[in-house]
């Protein structure tokens, strides 16, 4: 008996090959171990259980016609191949569209059930998929489900690789440079689970459960890899599903299903590979020999008996000698300036993966069309982002021939139409006992006519400084619709109003017992006195810390302080756009149970709640009724003595309601598909640009339409000259765009414009 | 969960019901789980609401019967000075197990998770408990949970589902092996405290029946492919034999 078996990498994320030797010299002494490899910088081509080795080039400079045929020739001659590399195993498959008896891995159809995300072979089976999306779909709908996932997402390629990416300038790099190792665009994001990791290793020949094992992590590599685990039967309610699935599929071969257990015992399929996994001999030494089985079946030969001791398992590092004849390859010249050897990839996989698409792009493709990977807006996933009709109808009345870029445009019927649902929302919310108002924070932009929107629509203004204050009471807010807040309010000094304003939230214990001596004095006067709580357990540098029990208690001490002739409030911030919106709402709750501690503990009675915010627009606008009721609902059940909920939507105003135009002043391609064209706008106009993709939309200079930009590979570059003054990146320009078109970036009304800075005028 | 059967339940009574242990459980019986002791003023209210609505903040959305892992972030593991109070408990930089343990509980009850105090008999080889006994006569206190190689530990039993639990050791903050195969760290006897429990209350804990409020003798149990299967018999029968006689030893001890 002769088996090839490939896949002898034995790193930090090994490959089963070793492993897989091991389980066969058991229950087949006397068998030729052939390992196969594609680099000899595999130190499993160096392992003793071999009795030979089968060493490729790497797989950019194989022939892969002639490859095959060396392969067929194997297995007719009787050989048996056992892959144990997923893109390998997929490459053969495109060989043997209908597998081969000696060919012991899984045939195309197999392959074409099992792709990521959408995993369509896993239905019957107690499992779920997490939340995933394409990154076919535009970067504003990608920010979304970042947001909605609280920014725990991995984006994944479609075989190997899944980094975590935190933000939305690390999802820009990583995107970048996973398309570009794995030579493809369709990569996708798919939202964490937390929980153990546990896995499902099966072989099956020709349809036929042959076996499977259920393996519990015990210890982890950084990586996340398996360095330690427990072997356990499959549940027969689990496996019953397994056999009819696989017999469905057809399956030959190994295969290991990557779960996540959550909390509640909910199990989620992370991937299902189509090779044994690097732990294959776990499971052996436990007393369950898979790829014995395997080999059995296929050859009918009997296997000698695998007895197991114990149900769990460990790795061990070990130092082996090298093989003759295979002297260890120097090791690659770090890049000049450069920090390690960077030596990824020695056996060519991204090479494979590049030649399977333009091979057999249907095998190469990632399903991620299915149910959970619709992005809840109905958009399809052609690149487009939705632009609401009215930032197209604002847009169109404006003046472009005149106009000098870049410039700021105003929406005037988008911005009032914002206002206007807010106010309504707020009246729909409130109640004879619990009155809900907006407030307008006036740092996200200062705008007099934003400002002024506000006041006719019923908000408080917010106010940071005097400055501010003193604008709001200009355009006619009155000192009574204003709420005085954060750690600068005493700026600049002479400012403050003498009549009673609404609210004024202390930041910190030092400015907690200022107000008071001001109040004391009658320099201060306000309806309401408060304070703002600083987020535990999410960093923040704003509000008074209960951190700790001596800052919690000092909290308490400090509120008996406060006026009691006006009435006590707390407020809360965090953008809600930066921790995700399934956090924010958790960190709501976990508010307004430190609001009842407090109300017990100081004896005042809350009876304003002030809450923020930053709020990325789609969020706060798009369908949160319901969120917001039930929010209302719990904030009475927790503190009954709430009169007024103050709520701050930030930037969900003001975001929306400006777009930043800017022509176009050289384009050029790089090369055929890559393009950079060079703008008048900058990321002085756009602050905002790392943070959050603007929809942007071509005015075309001949028809006046106004066209969408599409996900693309051309690179918008500011005027300035600075290294990172990209306005934005991946994006296609439509046909016929040319110099002096004016290209509109929506979105652009928050801190963008609030926090543009002059820079590079002369 | 991971036994759907039970079939390999293979209960050897032999090992785990040496002497040692029926001592320890004698050692151990009339030892009361811990539990935070409350001045009946402010300052025990403060650090209560504090270090539960601490929890709440930091469980980030998670699930609430994610183990409170923060807690040791908080607490080094050492001996403490019993009783113990609230307003001290959160002012410590050690706790012992027994603080944790209870601390851990009353977080899970704030949670409005079912929770239920936990003791533990585990066992140790000589040289670890010989360290824990001198550093614990260092401090001044009494080294009583160490014995002969085995020690008295505590922690909290959570309701997953019913009367189904899952034990979390807030010491080493990991939920403990149901499967257990004794030897180094082995679980040896558990003790669930349920004040509304009746006689015939039992937890269930992996494949394990547990009577509330008294000691009970883990059971070990058997890799699932290293031996020979039993032969095969009618599903219930093999579980309703292995629950009994598992019970019948918690009620011997
Ligand atoms: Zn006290």
């Amino acid at each position: 008996m002769k088996v090839y078996i490939s896949g002898l990498y034995s790193g930090t994320s090994p490959q089963p090959g070793i492993g897989l030797s091991r389980s066969l010299r058991i229950a087949y002494p006397d068998a030729t171990l052939v390992g196969v490899e594609y680099s000899n910088r595999s130190s499993g081509i160096h392992w003793q259980g071999f009795d030979d080795l089968w060493l490729q080039r790497p797989w950019e400079e194989l022939d892969l016609a002639a490859y095959g045929e060396l392969i067929t020739e194997l297995l007719d001659g009787g050989a048996l191949w056992i892959s144990g590399t997923d893109l390998e195993a997929l490459w053969l498959a495109s060989v043997f569209p209908d597998g081969h008896a000696n060919l012991l891995s899984p045939p195309a159809v197999g392959l074409s059930r099992i792709t990521k995300p959408g995993v369509e072979a896993h239905k019957g089976l107690p499992l779920q998929i997490p939340p995933f999306v394409s990154t076919d779909e535009s970067d504003w709908d990608l920010h979304a489900f970042c947001r909605k996932h609280d920014w725990r997402v991995w984006l994944k390629g479609p075989y190997y690789e899944a980094v975590r990416t935190k933000s939305w300038e690390q999802f820009e790099a990583v995107r970048t440079a996973l398309s570009k190792v794995w030579s493809t665009q369709r990569l996708f994001l798919q939202a964490h689970v937390s929980g153990y990791e546990e896995s499902v290793m099966l072989a099956a020949y020709k349809g036929e459960l042959l076996g499977c094992v259920s393996m519990r992590k015990r210890d982890l590599t950084e990586e996340g890899k398996t360095w330690a685990g427990d072997v356990q039967e499959v549940p027969e309610e689990f496996a019953t599903k397994l056999r009819e699935i696989i017999r469905d599929v057809n399956w030959t071969g190994g295969a290991e299903l990557e779960m996540v257990r959550a909390p509640d015992g909910q199990r989620w399929l992370l991937e299902w590979n189509p090779r044994f996994p690097a732990w294959v001999h776990g499971a052996t030494i436990t007393g369950c020999n898979l790829p014995a089985m395997l080999v059995e079946a296929a050859t009918g030969i009997p296997a000698e008996k695998t007895t197991g001791s114990g149900e769990e398992f460990t790795r061990v590092v070990l130092e082996v000698p090298v093989r003759s004849r295979y002297p260890l390859a120097p090791l690659p010249e770090p890049y000049g300036g450069g920090i390690g050897h960077s030596m990824k990839h020695p056996s060519g996989m991204p090479a494979l993966a590049e030649r399977l698409h333009k091979l057999h792009p249907h095998l190469m493709t990632a399903n991620a069309g299915a149910e959970n990977g619709t992005n809840g807006n109905g958009s399809h996933a052609n690149g487009y982002a939705k632009v609401p009709d009215s930032f197209v109808h604002d847009l169109k009345q404006q003046d472009y021939a005149k106009m000098e870029t870049p410039s700021f445009l105003f929406l005037d019927t988008t911005a009032a139409d914002l206002f206007e649902r807010a106010s309504t929302l707020a009246r729909n919310l409130s109640t004879p006992e619990t009155q809900i108002v907006n407030g307008y924070s006036i740092k996200t932009n200062p705008d007099e006519r934003l400002i002024k929107l506000a006041l006719d629509s019923g908000f408080y203004a917010e106010a940071i400084s005097l400055l501010e204050v003193q604008k709001a009471l200009q355009i006619g807010f009155k000192p009574e619709q204003v709420i005085l807040n954060g750690p600068g309010k005493w700026w600049p000094e002479g400012l403050m109003p003498k009549e009673r304003m609404h609210a004024v939230f202390c930041d910190s214990i030092a400015d907690l017992k200022r107000v008071i001596a001001a109040a004391d004095r009658g320099e201060l006067k306000s309806k309401v006195f408060g304070v703002r709580l600083r987020t535990p357990s999410i960093k923040s540098r704003f509000g008074i810390p209960v951190e700790t029990p001596d800052d919690f208690a000092a909290l308490i001490d400090a509120i008996a302080l406060l006026p009691r002739d006006s009435s006590f409030g707390v407020h809360f911030h965090m953008a809600s756009s930066h921790i995700g919106v399934g956090q924010w709402w958790h960190l709501y709750g976990a508010m307004l149970r430190w609001c009842r501690s407090l109300e017990k503990l100081a004896g005042r009675q809350i009876e304003v709640l002030d809450i923020g915010g930053g709020w990325f627009p789609d969020d706060w606008h798009e369908g949160r009724e319901d969120d917001f009721t039930k929010a209302v609902q719990q904030a009475r059940a927790t503190l009954p003595n709430v009169r007024q909920i103050i709520s701050e939507p930030g930037k969900a105003m003001a975001q929306p309601s400006m777009a930043l135009a800017m022509r176009v002043l050289e384009i050029q391609d790089i090369s055929d598909d890559t393009t950079e064209a060079v703008v008048d706008g900058s990321i002085a106009e756009l602050p905002q640009y790392f943070f959050y993709p603007h929809r942007i939309l071509r005015r075309n200079g001949e028809t006046g339409e106004l066209e969408p930009l599409r996900r693309g590979k051309t690179r918008l570059m500011g005027r300035l000259c600075m290294e990172h003054d990209e306005v934005a990146a991946n994006v296609e320009l439509p046909e016929g765009t040319q110099p002096g078109d004016v290209l509109i970036f929506c979105d652009a009304g928050g801190y963008d414009r609030s926090m543009s800075y002059v820079f590079g005028r002369g | 969960m991971y036994l759907g059967e039970g079939k390999n339940m293979v209960i050897d009574l032999e090992e785990t019901a040496d002497s040692n242990l029926d001592a320890g459980i004698a050692r151990w019986e009339n030892f009361p789980a811990s539990y935070m002791s409350h001045h009946g003023t402010a300052c025990c209210e403060i650090a209560r609401e504090w270090i539960t609505g601490m929890d709440y903040s930091q469980l980030n959305a998670g699930h609430p019967l994610t183990g409170p892992r923060w807690l040791r972030k908080l607490f080094k593991w050492g001996p403490s000075k019993w009783p113990m109070h609230w307003c001290q408990a959160v002012r410590e930089e050690t706790l012992d197990c027994g603080a944790l343990g209870a601390l851990s509980h009353q977080l899970f009850l704030a949670r409005g998770v079912r929770s239920f105090a936990a003791q533990f008999i585990l066992e140790f080889n000589d040289v670890s408990t010989r360290h824990w006994g001198e550093s614990w006569g260092a401090a001044g206190c009494d080294p009583h949970w160490i014995s002969n190689g085995l020690i008295y530990h505590e922690g909290s039993a959570v309701a997953v589902e019913g009367n189904e639990v899952k034990l979390w050791d807030a010491t080493a903050t990991w939920w403990i092996n149901p499967k257990q195969f004794g030897g180094y760290a082995g679980l040896l006897a558990v003790r669930l405290f349920d004040p509304t429990a009746d006689a015939s209350t039992v937890f269930t804990w992996g494949e394990h029946r547990i009577p509330a409020n008294t000691w009970h003798k883990v059971a070990r149990a058997k890799a699932d492919f290293a031996s020979k299967k039993p032969a095969p018999k009618p599903r219930a029968k093999r579980r309703t034999r292995t629950t009994k006689k598992v019970a019948e030893s918690a009620v011997a001890a």
